[in-house]
Protein backbone atom coordinates (compact mmCIF):
# COMPACT_ATOMS: atom_id res chain seq x y z
CA UNK A 1 0.00 0.00 0.00
CA UNK A 2 1.06 3.56 -0.83
CA UNK A 3 0.61 6.35 1.42
CA UNK A 4 0.60 10.21 -0.49
CA UNK A 5 0.92 12.72 2.36
CA UNK A 6 -1.04 15.77 0.78
CA UNK A 7 -2.33 18.53 2.94
CA UNK A 8 -1.92 21.64 0.12
CA UNK A 9 -5.16 23.32 0.85
CA UNK A 10 -4.84 26.63 2.54
CA UNK A 11 -5.86 27.75 5.92
CA UNK A 12 -8.07 29.99 7.67
CA UNK A 13 -8.36 32.69 6.06
CA UNK A 14 -6.57 31.53 2.80
CA UNK A 15 -3.54 31.95 4.19
CA UNK A 16 -1.01 29.74 2.07
CA UNK A 17 1.58 28.00 3.21
CA UNK A 18 4.75 29.93 3.97
CA UNK A 19 7.08 27.40 4.06
CA UNK A 20 8.43 28.64 0.36
CA UNK A 21 9.43 31.89 2.34
CA UNK A 22 11.94 29.88 4.67
CA UNK A 23 15.71 29.78 4.43
CA UNK A 24 15.51 25.82 4.21
CA UNK A 25 18.88 24.92 5.52
CA UNK A 26 17.84 27.06 9.21
CA UNK A 27 14.48 26.34 8.92
CA UNK A 28 14.83 22.61 9.08
CA UNK A 29 17.61 23.06 11.83
CA UNK A 30 14.87 24.71 13.60
CA UNK A 31 12.35 22.39 13.80
CA UNK A 32 14.28 19.75 14.11
CA UNK A 33 15.26 20.67 17.37
CA UNK A 34 11.50 21.97 18.14
CA UNK A 35 10.15 18.73 17.29
CA UNK A 36 12.76 16.97 19.37
CA UNK A 37 11.46 19.25 22.02
CA UNK A 38 8.04 19.17 21.76
CA UNK A 39 8.04 15.07 21.44
CA UNK A 40 10.58 15.42 24.91
CA UNK A 41 8.03 17.76 26.75
CA UNK A 42 4.77 15.49 26.25
CA UNK A 43 6.67 12.40 26.89
CA UNK A 44 7.84 13.68 30.33
CA UNK A 45 4.08 15.20 31.21
CA UNK A 46 1.92 13.12 29.70
CA UNK A 47 4.00 9.64 29.69
CA UNK A 48 5.76 10.48 32.74
CA UNK A 49 8.54 8.31 30.75
CA UNK A 50 11.55 10.58 29.46
CA UNK A 51 12.88 10.17 25.32
CA UNK A 52 16.44 9.58 25.15
CA UNK A 53 18.80 10.62 22.32
CA UNK A 54 20.11 7.48 20.39
CA UNK A 55 23.71 6.71 20.50
CA UNK A 56 23.80 7.06 16.74
CA UNK A 57 21.48 8.06 13.90
CA UNK A 58 18.96 5.37 13.76
CA UNK A 59 17.25 4.78 10.50
CA UNK A 60 13.86 4.34 10.76
CA UNK A 61 12.69 0.75 10.91
CA UNK A 62 8.73 -0.35 9.89
CA UNK A 63 6.40 0.21 12.27
CA UNK A 64 3.31 -1.67 13.36
CA UNK A 65 1.74 1.95 14.20
CA UNK A 66 1.13 5.20 12.93
CA UNK A 67 -0.53 8.05 14.05
CA UNK A 68 -0.61 11.53 11.48
CA UNK A 69 -2.09 14.37 12.06
CA UNK A 70 -2.61 17.27 9.84
CA UNK A 71 -1.61 21.16 9.69
CA UNK A 72 -3.27 23.61 7.55
CA UNK A 73 -2.44 27.59 7.32
CA UNK A 74 1.01 28.94 7.82
CA UNK A 75 2.54 25.69 7.16
CA UNK A 76 0.86 22.55 5.64
CA UNK A 77 1.77 19.17 6.32
CA UNK A 78 1.48 16.39 8.51
CA UNK A 79 2.98 15.21 11.51
CA UNK A 80 3.74 11.27 12.01
CA UNK A 81 4.16 9.31 14.98
CA UNK A 82 5.27 5.59 14.94
CA UNK A 83 6.34 2.65 17.10
CA UNK A 84 6.62 -0.58 17.06
CA UNK A 85 3.36 -2.79 19.09
CA UNK A 86 5.41 -3.53 22.60
CA UNK A 87 6.25 0.23 22.90
CA UNK A 88 2.56 1.52 21.63
CA UNK A 89 1.19 -0.78 24.02
CA UNK A 90 3.22 -0.05 26.80
CA UNK A 91 2.78 3.69 26.17
CA UNK A 92 -0.76 3.13 25.97
CA UNK A 93 -0.50 2.00 29.75
CA UNK A 94 1.68 4.69 31.13
CA UNK A 95 -1.07 7.03 30.06
CA UNK A 96 -3.84 4.93 31.31
CA UNK A 97 -1.81 4.82 34.56
CA UNK A 98 -3.27 0.70 34.19
CA UNK A 99 -0.53 -2.09 34.00
CA UNK A 100 -3.34 -3.81 32.65
CA UNK A 101 -2.90 -4.61 28.76
CA UNK A 102 -4.21 -2.05 27.12
CA UNK A 103 -6.79 -2.31 24.25
CA UNK A 104 -6.31 -2.08 20.70
CA UNK A 105 -8.44 1.08 20.93
CA UNK A 106 -6.75 2.62 23.96
CA UNK A 107 -3.47 2.30 22.23
CA UNK A 108 -5.09 4.11 19.03
CA UNK A 109 -6.10 6.28 21.40
CA UNK A 110 -3.22 7.27 23.25
CA UNK A 111 -0.93 7.26 19.77
CA UNK A 112 -3.54 9.65 18.64
CA UNK A 113 -3.12 12.12 21.46
CA UNK A 114 0.55 11.92 21.64
CA UNK A 115 0.98 13.17 17.90
CA UNK A 116 -2.02 15.77 18.76
CA UNK A 117 0.12 17.11 21.50
CA UNK A 118 3.28 16.80 20.13
CA UNK A 119 2.02 18.37 17.04
CA UNK A 120 0.67 21.25 19.41
CA UNK A 121 3.71 21.71 21.30
CA UNK A 122 5.87 22.47 17.79
CA UNK A 123 3.63 24.63 16.99
CA UNK A 124 3.78 26.80 20.28
CA UNK A 125 7.76 26.49 19.86
CA UNK A 126 7.46 28.01 16.29
CA UNK A 127 4.66 30.17 16.72
CA UNK A 128 6.10 33.32 15.39
CA UNK A 129 5.91 31.54 11.91
CA UNK A 130 2.67 29.39 12.13
CA UNK A 131 0.55 31.64 14.37
CA UNK A 132 -2.25 30.87 11.69
CA UNK A 133 -1.82 27.04 11.54
CA UNK A 134 -4.93 24.79 12.44
CA UNK A 135 -4.08 21.12 13.66
CA UNK A 136 -6.70 18.29 11.93
CA UNK A 137 -8.19 15.89 14.18
CA UNK A 138 -5.91 12.39 14.59
CA UNK A 139 -5.82 9.49 12.92
CA UNK A 140 -3.72 6.25 13.72
CA UNK A 141 -3.17 3.15 11.04
CA UNK A 142 -1.80 -0.16 12.01
CA UNK A 143 -0.33 -2.25 10.00
CA UNK A 144 3.57 -2.33 8.31
CA UNK A 145 2.56 -3.16 4.94
CA UNK A 146 2.78 0.96 3.37
CA UNK A 147 5.41 3.21 2.14
CA UNK A 148 4.88 7.04 2.98
CA UNK A 149 6.13 9.23 0.29
CA UNK A 150 6.55 12.89 0.80
CA UNK A 151 5.23 15.09 -2.37
CA UNK A 152 7.63 17.30 -4.04
CA UNK A 153 9.58 20.10 -3.04
CA UNK A 154 8.51 20.05 0.56
CA UNK A 155 10.51 19.75 3.55
CA UNK A 156 10.80 16.90 5.55
CA UNK A 157 11.93 16.36 9.01
CA UNK A 158 12.43 13.29 10.48
CA UNK A 159 13.41 12.99 14.37
CA UNK A 160 14.21 9.13 16.10
CA UNK A 161 14.48 8.91 20.42
CA UNK A 162 14.53 5.54 22.70
CA UNK A 163 11.49 4.94 24.19
CA UNK A 164 12.96 2.38 27.74
CA UNK A 165 15.32 1.29 24.61
CA UNK A 166 12.61 1.26 21.54
CA UNK A 167 12.90 3.26 18.77
CA UNK A 168 10.13 5.98 18.42
CA UNK A 169 10.22 8.47 15.69
CA UNK A 170 8.60 11.74 14.27
CA UNK A 171 8.49 12.51 10.28
CA UNK A 172 7.00 16.20 9.97
CA UNK A 173 6.61 16.13 5.99
CA UNK A 174 5.84 19.64 4.94
CA UNK A 175 4.27 20.98 1.76
CA UNK A 176 6.33 23.81 0.12
CA UNK A 177 3.78 26.10 -0.46
CA UNK B 1 -11.10 21.41 50.81
CA UNK B 2 -14.48 21.15 49.09
CA UNK B 3 -15.77 18.18 47.36
CA UNK B 4 -16.21 18.33 43.67
CA UNK B 5 -18.14 16.88 41.12
CA UNK B 6 -16.53 17.69 37.35
CA UNK B 7 -17.00 16.98 34.02
CA UNK B 8 -14.37 16.45 31.85
CA UNK B 9 -15.61 16.72 27.72
CA UNK B 10 -12.76 14.78 25.37
CA UNK B 11 -12.97 12.60 22.44
CA UNK B 12 -10.16 10.75 24.13
CA UNK B 13 -10.91 8.29 26.93
CA UNK B 14 -7.49 8.42 27.24
CA UNK B 15 -7.12 12.03 27.89
CA UNK B 16 -10.41 11.91 30.28
CA UNK B 17 -8.53 9.53 32.50
CA UNK B 18 -4.90 11.53 32.44
CA UNK B 19 -6.80 14.43 33.36
CA UNK B 20 -9.48 12.77 36.16
CA UNK B 21 -5.96 11.60 37.21
CA UNK B 22 -3.93 14.88 37.35
CA UNK B 23 -6.52 16.53 39.44
CA UNK B 24 -6.70 14.11 41.83
CA UNK B 25 -2.91 14.64 42.11
CA UNK B 26 -2.96 18.18 42.18
CA UNK B 27 -5.12 17.64 45.53
CA UNK B 28 -8.60 18.41 44.34
CA UNK B 29 -11.12 16.67 46.98
CA UNK B 30 -13.07 14.85 43.78
CA UNK B 31 -16.13 13.00 44.70
CA UNK B 32 -17.36 12.29 41.20
CA UNK B 33 -16.47 12.65 37.69
CA UNK B 34 -18.53 12.22 34.86
CA UNK B 35 -17.71 11.98 31.24
CA UNK B 36 -18.28 13.08 27.58
CA UNK B 37 -16.50 12.45 24.36
CA UNK B 38 -18.32 15.14 23.09
CA UNK B 39 -20.19 18.05 23.11
CA UNK B 40 -23.46 16.59 22.88
CA UNK B 41 -22.95 13.93 25.32
CA UNK B 42 -21.80 16.69 27.14
CA UNK B 43 -25.42 19.08 27.42
CA UNK B 44 -27.11 15.84 27.80
CA UNK B 45 -25.34 15.33 30.94
CA UNK B 46 -25.65 18.86 32.07
CA UNK B 47 -29.27 19.06 31.28
CA UNK B 48 -29.80 16.71 34.14
CA UNK B 49 -26.39 17.20 36.53
CA UNK B 50 -24.82 19.79 38.27
CA UNK B 51 -20.97 19.89 38.33
CA UNK B 52 -18.69 22.35 40.62
CA UNK B 53 -15.87 22.47 37.38
CA UNK B 54 -16.00 21.37 33.55
CA UNK B 55 -13.08 20.77 31.51
CA UNK B 56 -13.10 20.38 27.93
CA UNK B 57 -10.75 20.40 25.06
CA UNK B 58 -11.76 22.20 21.91
CA UNK B 59 -10.88 20.31 18.58
CA UNK B 60 -12.81 16.85 17.85
CA UNK B 61 -14.90 15.91 15.28
CA UNK B 62 -18.71 16.23 17.42
CA UNK B 63 -19.44 19.48 18.43
CA UNK B 64 -15.99 21.15 19.40
CA UNK B 65 -15.41 22.70 22.42
CA UNK B 66 -16.32 26.45 22.12
CA UNK B 67 -19.53 25.59 20.17
CA UNK B 68 -20.12 23.77 23.57
CA UNK B 69 -19.21 26.66 25.82
CA UNK B 70 -21.90 28.77 23.54
CA UNK B 71 -24.87 25.71 24.29
CA UNK B 72 -23.73 25.68 27.77
CA UNK B 73 -24.61 29.55 28.48
CA UNK B 74 -28.39 28.12 27.99
CA UNK B 75 -28.18 25.72 30.22
CA UNK B 76 -29.85 26.31 33.55
CA UNK B 77 -27.41 23.25 35.40
CA UNK B 78 -24.39 25.26 34.09
CA UNK B 79 -24.77 28.62 34.95
CA UNK B 80 -22.19 29.73 37.12
CA UNK B 81 -20.05 26.92 35.93
CA UNK B 82 -16.92 27.40 35.70
CA UNK B 83 -15.36 25.77 32.27
CA UNK B 84 -12.03 25.21 31.41
CA UNK B 85 -10.87 24.30 27.87
CA UNK B 86 -7.66 21.83 27.97
CA UNK B 87 -6.15 22.01 24.44
CA UNK B 88 -2.95 21.56 22.11
CA UNK B 89 -4.65 24.52 20.83
CA UNK B 90 -2.95 27.52 22.49
CA UNK B 91 -1.79 30.11 20.55
CA UNK B 92 -3.11 33.60 21.42
CA UNK B 93 -5.58 33.84 18.89
CA UNK B 94 -7.79 30.14 20.25
CA UNK B 95 -7.25 31.23 23.42
CA UNK B 96 -8.83 34.67 22.92
CA UNK B 97 -11.46 32.84 21.09
CA UNK B 98 -11.96 30.34 23.98
CA UNK B 99 -12.27 33.12 26.72
CA UNK B 100 -14.39 35.47 24.71
CA UNK B 101 -16.86 32.24 24.29
CA UNK B 102 -17.32 32.13 27.93
CA UNK B 103 -14.49 29.90 29.13
CA UNK B 104 -13.13 31.00 32.39
CA UNK B 105 -10.04 29.06 31.80
CA UNK B 106 -7.43 27.62 29.23
CA UNK B 107 -4.85 24.70 30.04
CA UNK B 108 -2.46 23.69 27.31
CA UNK B 109 -1.42 19.78 26.98
CA UNK B 110 0.47 18.19 27.54
CA UNK B 111 0.49 19.88 31.17
CA UNK B 112 1.62 18.77 34.73
CA UNK B 113 -0.52 18.29 37.91
CA UNK B 114 1.13 21.51 39.20
CA UNK B 115 -0.19 23.71 36.47
CA UNK B 116 -3.70 21.95 36.88
CA UNK B 117 -3.66 22.95 40.22
CA UNK B 118 -2.27 26.43 39.43
CA UNK B 119 -4.89 27.06 36.66
CA UNK B 120 -8.09 25.78 38.71
CA UNK B 121 -8.10 26.48 42.03
CA UNK B 122 -8.03 30.67 41.85
CA UNK B 123 -11.09 29.41 39.66
CA UNK B 124 -13.01 27.02 42.27
CA UNK B 125 -11.92 29.83 45.20
CA UNK B 126 -13.35 32.34 42.38
CA UNK B 127 -10.21 34.45 42.23
CA UNK B 128 -9.96 35.05 38.34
Amino acid sequence: MQLIISAKSSGPGGNACKLAELPRVETGQRFTEALGHAAAEVFEMMVGTPLSLLDQDTPPGFADYTAMIGLAGDLCGVLSFRCGNPTAARIAGLMLGSTEAASAESIRDALGEICNMVAGSFKAQISDIAAQCMLSVPMVVSGKDYEMYPLADGLRIQVSRSFEGALVWMTLDLHGG
Amino acid sequence: MKELRILIVDDSSVMRKIVDRSLRQAGLNITEVFEASNGVEALARMQQTRVDLILSDINRPTMDGLELVKQLQAVENAKGVPIVMVTTEAGEAHVVRALSSGARGYIRKPFSPDQIKERIIPLLQGKK
